[in-house]
């Protein structure tokens, strides 16, 4: 395999025998692309108020969830990620109005093309979060780390028996 | 020469004649009988050249959106061309008023590969035929009839658009199959995560699937890009795999299921399994078909307040 | 030299004691894929008999995907480590010899001169090569019009002739014998010396087209109507080179990741818009034209001025597998077919 398919991987198999020295359970690696007015907002409310939940999201910021090019996720399943969440404002309130409608669309298919491909559906979360929903954000990140966990480290896009040396 | 080949040819030249366009794009005889090549006539006198049997395979809207970008241009089209060019369209990539379609119906595209399967020497053919659902193919030393499911290509085994949607002239009758080819994608996704993986591992990044659609018309593929780069040039599994999928997505609700991507694959991997498993789900979900006239506007460019809901857990 | 014979049966037998000398490499059936070359294993069905395309030798000597260097970097160490493939005696079979002979044109771009690539070299240096001859000649070769085929004999180590039932071993060079000494090979009769002269007699025969009578090479003219021709129906893809023998072109490109960098070789053609793009957004060659162009002058003309080798060597790949059917024969058939005027006596 080529270096940089590596780079989460070995992460969490260090984390991942790390954690194991020291009692925890596993930590898996999610990737959170999350709209700036909604669900980044939320998120933040989670923080400022003072909500637990697992330190397994790396967070990226975009305008609206119409930004997310669904090559986002793809990429990251790529790259290795445990699991990919993509959060955005509910339907109707969208800053720019008709984003999510959109993202809505390609959002779906993604699902499909998932499917399509063999890749565990679970392992990607689609969800309409608010600003206001601190709580509901944290509770989701929680959900969703303790679904990947139960789903394991993510084996990489392609079967094992066939990964290029 | 068929009927139908001469009606293409005198339309042609009346087109050409007429001024009515300054371009007619159709297929010429092939450097081997069983093979046909793109041909782009400008003069009424070369008309003769054109063709129509059962391998003119190539999806001609392929050479649309720069050839008919400011010119008028005839183009003569199977059904699944004229999906593409449907398509493009909708998207923009041509015009309807510089287009003169001279639509066919068909039965179906010969796959050369499975000639060679079915035991007959290439090099004997000297010509294909069609007869009724089959193909009759004359060879050196006779000839024979094969059934469609032996020699047809895997996109038009199942395929039952088989009359043009769109056209100013027809010519010619569909022949419907009588049974279509169920998809064959294994059920568990560890099955078919392990079929893409064998399939994806075969790809050496030619790009000719991107090449020949003639709805990959972007002027720098997201493959060739080097900032943000998408996906690394070398053909490793995983970076076939990020090819392969996200040029799928890019297709979704807009692929027309002609199979060229699948016919000039260097190395038979099965992308148009995949194109039809998506194309089937916006079949689903959006009661969308690419290349549909009655369609008003590309599929991800638009959509519905009633759209069905992907969010997983939405209260 | 000492020519045997291989009954089809005892075929793994030899490769087996082949293996035992030698790292054997051979084309590897695959599903629904031509076969590729590749260092054979437990489980690997082998073809050896040449009658169906295969992948290109060159894509184990030029992989397709080869890490030259690696670079590490720690806080105030930067290491760099080549990546160089190991030396070993190796024997390559299966290839036809119009593949065999296109190595010779990869050896002349890889290894003479000022450059000598060190990472074809290791593969290649104690790399024997065995042709096949097969049965049937495909009907896309048109070897024996791009040269004189005799002279491709010594190029190789030996040649398989494929008789049906049995292999006619010719060693064609002296390290070729060491290819033949396993005891359960037998003696030629009489008739299989005939059978293989007549095989041989067949590929010598096989294609050969108009435009060989000439030096074609020298036909090929810059401003030739021809390319505006193939270029107008060319999609620009990679089919013709990456599936051809003889093409070498290749980029490497530098893929970083927080402390390392791997640099890699990979494919490349002359057929893509970007390969001659430059930097500054100036791309030589703008559209399809003088890409097209580049392709058949590089093989028939430019090839040989450089190396006094022609870069085709007639395995038909291209002529079988173009999307749009550019068929090469055709091409050089036509621009050879205008021969210059006599002069006015
Ligand atoms: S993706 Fe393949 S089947 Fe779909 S339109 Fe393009 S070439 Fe045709
Ligand atoms: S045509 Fe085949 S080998 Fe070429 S890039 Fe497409 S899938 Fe890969
Ligand atoms: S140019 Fe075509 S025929 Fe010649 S060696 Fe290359 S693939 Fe074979
Ligand atoms: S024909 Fe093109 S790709 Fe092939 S070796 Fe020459 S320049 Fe390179
Ligand atoms: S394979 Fe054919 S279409 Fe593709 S670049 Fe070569 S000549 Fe052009
Ligand atoms: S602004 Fe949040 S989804 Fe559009």
């Amino acid at each position: 395999m080529s270096e940089d398919s590596t780079l989460v991987q070995e992460r969490t198999e260090q984390e991942t025998k790390e954690s194991a020295e020291q009692g925890r359970t596993w930590q898996p690696i999610i990737l959170g692309i999350l709209c700036n007015w909604c669900s980044y907002a939320g998120a933040d409310l989670a923080g400022s108020s003072r909500l637990q939940y697992p330190e397994t999201v790396r967070i990226i910021r975009v305008p609206c969830s119409g930004r997310v090019d669904p090559a986002f996720v793809l990429k990251a399943f790529r790259k290795g990620f445990d699991g990919v969440m993509v959060l955005g404002c509910h339907p109707g309130d969208c800053h720019y109005a008709k984003g999510n409608y959109y993202a809505r669309r390609r959002i779906a298919l993604l699902q499909d093309l998932l499917k399509a491909l063999g890749l565990p559906e679970e392992r990607f979360h689609f969800e309409w979060v608010s600003a206001s929903e601190g709580n509901r954000f944290a509770e989701l990140v929680q959900e969703f780390t303790e679904q990947i966990r139960r789903l394991g480290p993510f084996k990489g896009v392609v079967a094992v028996e066939n990964k290029s040396s | 020469m068929t009927e139908i080949e001469s009606r293409i040819r005198e339309e042609a030249k009346k087109v050409l004649e007429n001024g009515l366009v300054d371009l007619v794009i159709g297929w010429a005889a092939g450097s081997v009988p069983f093979r046909t090549t793109p041909v782009f006539i400008d003069n009424a006198q070369d008309v003769d050249k054109l063709v129509w049997n059962p391998v003119c395979a190539n999806n001609l809207a392929v050479y649309l959106p720069k050839m008919a970008k400011n010119r008028k241009v005839a183009i003569v089209a199977k059904p699944c061309d004229i999906r593409s060019i449907v398509a493009l369209i909708q998207e923009n990539q041509v015009k309807r008023e510089n287009l003169y379609i001279i639509g066919l119906g068909c039965a179906g595209v010969v796959d050369p590969s499975k000639l060679e399967s079915a035991a007959i020497r290439l090099s004997d053919i000297k010509a294909l035929e069609w007869e009724g659902e089959g193909i009759r193919i004359v060879t050196v030393d006779g000839e024979q009839v094969l059934r469609s499911t032996e020699v047809h290509r895997e996109m038009c085994l199942a395929c039952t658009k088989r009359e043009p949607a769109l056209y100013d002239v027809k010519f010619g009758e569909a022949v419907l199959p009588s049974q279509i080819k169920p998809r064959e994608l294994p059920e568990l996704p560890e099955e078919r995560q392990k079929y893409w993986s064998e399939q994806f591992s075969k790809c050496i990044r030619c790009y000719a699937c991107r090449q020949i659609c003639p709805n990959c018309y972007c002027e720098v593929c997201f493959a060739d890009r080097v900032e943000p780069k998408w996906t690394a040039k070398k053909a490793v599994p995983e970076e076939n795999w990020m090819f392969h999928a996200t040029r799928a997505m890019h297709l979704a609700g807009r692929c027309i299921q002609c199979g060229e991507c699948e016919r000039v694959c260097p190395v038979g991997i099965r992308i148009a399994e995949l194109m039809r498993e998506m194309a089937e789900a916006v079949k689903n979900k959006y009661d969308y078909e690419a290349g549909d006239p009655k369609e008003e506007a590309p599929l991800l460019g638009t959509f519905r307040e009633n759209d069905i809901d992907p969010a997983q857990h939405s209260e | 030299m000492a020519d045997k014979i291989l009954p089809k049966d005892k075929t793994e037998g030899f490769i087996q004691a082949l293996g035992r000398k030698f790292v054997v490499v051979a084309p590897v059936e695959r599903k629904d894929a031509p076969a590729e070359f590749k260092e054979i294993g437990a489980g690997d069905k082998v073809i050896l008999d040449g009658s169906q395309m295969m992948m290109p030798p060159k894509d184990y000597l030029l992989p397709r995907y080869e890490t030259l260097l690696k670079v590490s970097t720690r806080p105030g160490e930067v290491e760099v480590q080549p990546v160089l493939p190991d030396e070993k005696p190796r024997v390559m079979l299966g290839m036809w010899l119009p593949d065999a002979q296109a190595i010779q044109v990869l050896d002349k771009v890889f290894l003479e001169g000022k450059f000598r690539d060190p990472y074809y070299a290791a593969r290649r240096a104690n790399t024997m090569l065995v042709a096949v001859m097969p049965a049937q000649m495909r009907w896309s070769w048109f070897c024996a019009s791009t040269d004189d085929v005799e002279k491709w004999k010594p190029n190789v180590d030996a040649i398989m002739y494929d008789l049906g039932d049995r292999f006619y071993i010719e060693v064609t060079s002296p390290r070729g014998e060491a290819l033949v000494e396993w005891e359960g090979l037998a003696e030629p009769s009489s008739e299989d010396v005939a059978g293989k002269d007549r095989l041989w007699e067949q590929f010598k025969s096989h294609g050969v087209l108009p435009f060989s009578d000439g030096k074609f090479y020298e036909q090929l003219a810059w401003d030739h109507p021809i390319w505006a021709e193939i270029a107008q129906k060319c999609i620009g893809c990679g089919v013709c080179s990456y599936m051809c023998p003889s093409c070498s072109c290749f980029d490497i490109q530098d893929e970083v990741c927080g402390t390392c960098v791997e640099r890699y070789r990979c494919r490349d053609t002359c057929q893509f818009e970007d390969f001659t793009l430059m930097g500054s957004g100036h791309n030589p060659r703008p559209d399809q034209l003088p890409r097209s162009r580049q392709r058949l002058m590089h093989k028939f003309k430019y090839q040989h001025e450089q190396y006094g080798v022609v870069g085709c060597t007639g395995c038909g790949r291209c002529v079988e597998l173009c999307p749009v059917n550019v068929d090469i024969r055709e091409v050089l058939n036509k621009v050879c077919a205008e021969k210059e005027p006599e002069p006015a006596v």
